[in-house]
């Protein structure tokens, strides 16, 4: 990375994010990582080549799907700080948004470890570096939700979304459940706020992505709760309250009852028509690879604008893209399935 | 000289040379057709046994596979490490037990029942447990406060399309595992009544001789 690169991000932040661009996996890289003889082996070697470098050098054999995981995550975090040490307000901010995300998944991944009585050592080990926070340590005491922002969470970023969820209620699989997406509707709210006040190219190119978040997690909330014990009126208490769908389509979207139904209520608006159609099909697509494909399309286009912050949302957003791909490409290789591998959506 | 490792030999050997007792001989050759006949009906039975059982051995490892890949689609969807080790416990209730029982001598078939629900009464007079189901009770059986849970839910509850198949899956697996085990046994079983005939047949065929 350029060293006065940062002095000079308001002429050009082509320049500060060229070599973060070059430092995505094009199309011949991935065909390289496909395998061979040893699992995982021309994965290393072709990795080496590009510029991951050595990450997995210090990795012991036998290297699991999850190593490889968690050394490209830490490798996102480096990067990540790079950024956030030499920002300034405001950017500093949209920053700590950005982490709040990873703060909710690591607070979520705690609680849920607690009521399988795993250690926090354990647990600690596998959250997201990025979602690091000092309180961490003690979130799997709390028993309810106001406990944990009381005791725990007042003192952190996420403070300021626990609006909506404070309770009594004792946190067992389904109030954690509602305890997490509610959390990241109130996030994804504030964060739509922030940008649409900062206003600029920020907000021309971060709020259509931000909406197509909130429409994106109505639509898998309502697609996940089929069959399950989550009410009507529930689900729709997570929906975020903004994007196309709102609130019409919300409305729909709180009373369909099977895949159908919500098709039909995507029928209804020009870009997720063609979305939902492309579902199935001889690929076997699911909607939720539907939508990161649409996700990285959006996000690509964020490095066609010049002097906005969503370039370090995209850039956080494709790499976590990327990393998804090898770590499918690795799935398939050590499972043996060939013909699966090529299911991974391609960036550059 | 009939050959006695063959129990395919079908045709009866001539009843004696005409030496030896006329109607004696014909019992034993009568015995003997009777016992090629029930040889070759069990060893038709084992073959098809084994037909049976590289059928479901293929179908098998066709689930275990489906399972693994819709694991990691899953993954794929909600994060690596949201689908592993640290979704569950060390201890775990199981929501299915096998079941053994024996259905003739010797020969011992399973079953995959649901455990917490008592196993239906034809399994058996062994089964002491049940008998108190069916005597009379002032209450009935307060419900076990440790119903297993459904694992799916050690990942959330609002799981994705994918995990759902997997465990799916996984449940067919189990069911065809059980079928496996009682073929096998099965196919041993029969492979000794097998050896059992054949032995009786040389003994026979021997005292007639």
């Amino acid at each position: 990375m350029l060293e006065g690169a940062e002095l000079y991000f308001n002429v050009d932040p082509w320049a500060w994010f060229e070599d973060g661009k070059a430092s995505l996996l094009t199309q011949q890289d991935y065909i390289n990582l496909a395998p061979v003889v040893r699992p995982f082996r021309n994965l290393k070697i072709h990795l080496q080549t590009t510029d991951y470098g050595n990450f997995l050098a210090n990795q012991t054999n036998p290297l699991t799907v999850s190593k490889i995981d968690t050394e490209m995550r830490k490798r996102l975090c480096g990067e990540f700080e790079y950024f956030r040490n030499h920002s300034l307000e405001p950017l500093s901010t949209f920053l700590t948004y950005m982490t709040c995300s990873y703060m909710i998944d690591n607070v979520i991944l705690l609680m849920n470890g607690a009521l399988q009585k795993k250690s926090v050592k354990e647990i600690l080990g596998k959250c997201h570096p990025l979602g690091r926070f000092t309180e961490m340590e003690a979130v799997n005491i709390a028993e309810t939700p106001s406990d944990l922002f009381n005791a725990i969470l007042i003192e952190t970023p996420l403070a300021p979304f626990f609006q909506d969820c404070m309770s009594e209620n004792a946190l067992d699989e389904l109030n954690i459940e509602l305890l997490r997406n509610k959390l990241y509707k109130s996030y994804l709210e504030a964060f739509y706020k922030f940008c649409k006040n900062h206003g600029d190219v920020t907000a021309d190119v971060m709020c259509p992505i931000l909406e197509f978040e909130a429409d994106r997690r109505a639509f898998i909330i309502t697609l996940n709760s089929f069959g399950t014990e989550l009410s009507k009126e529930d689900r729709e208490t997570l929906y975020p309250t903004f994007g196309k769908l709102y609130p019409e389509g919300l409305r729909l979207l709180a009373q369909a009852e099977d895949f159908d139904q919500m098709k039909n209520v995507a029928d209804h608006y020009g870009v997720y028509k063609p979305l939902f159609e492309a579902v199935g099909g001889s690929g076997g697509k699911t909607l939720e690879d539907v939508f990161y494909e649409h996700e990285v399309q959006m996000n690509v286009l964020a490095f066609n604008r010049q002097f906005h912050y969503g370039v370090f949302y995209a850039y956080v957003k494709l790499k976590e893209q990327e990393m998804r791909n090898i770590v499918w490409i690795a799935e398939c290789i050590s499972q043996r399935h060939r013909t699966k591998i090529n299911s991974y959506i391609p960036i550059l | 000289m009939e050959d006695l490792v063959c129990p395919l030999a079908v045709l009866p050997t001539a009843g004696g040379d005409g030496e030896g007792g006329g109607s004696g001989s014909e019992c034993v050759s009568m015995a003997a057709l009777d016992l090629r006949a029930e040889l070759d009906s069990l060893l038709l039975q084992l073959l098809g046994d084994l037909e049976e059982l590289e059928g479901k051995r293929a179908v098998l490892n066709a689930r275990v596979e489906e399972g693994w890949l819709s694991l990691a689609k899953a993954r794929y969807a909600m994060g690596t490490k949201s689908v592993g080790p640290l979704q569950y416990a060390s201890h775990m209730e199981p929501q299915v037990c096998l079941q053994a029982s024996e259905a003739q001598e010797g020969l011992q078939k399973f079953k995959v029942v649901r455990s917490g629900v008592h196993a239906p009464e034809e399994v058996g007079p062994r089964e002491a447990a049940l008998r108190r189901r069916k005597g009379p009770t002032k209450t009935p059986e307060p419900q076990s406060s440790e119903a297993p849970r459904d694992p799916l839910n050690w990942f959330g509850i609002l799981v994705p399309h994918s995990l759902r198949q997997a465990q799916a899956s996984f449940r067919d697996g189990l069911q065809l595992a059980a079928d496996i085990a009682s073929l096998q046994n099965r196919i041993d079983w029969g492979r000794s009544q097998l050896r059992g005939l054949q032995e009786k047949l040389k003994q026979l065929e021997l005292g007639a001789a």
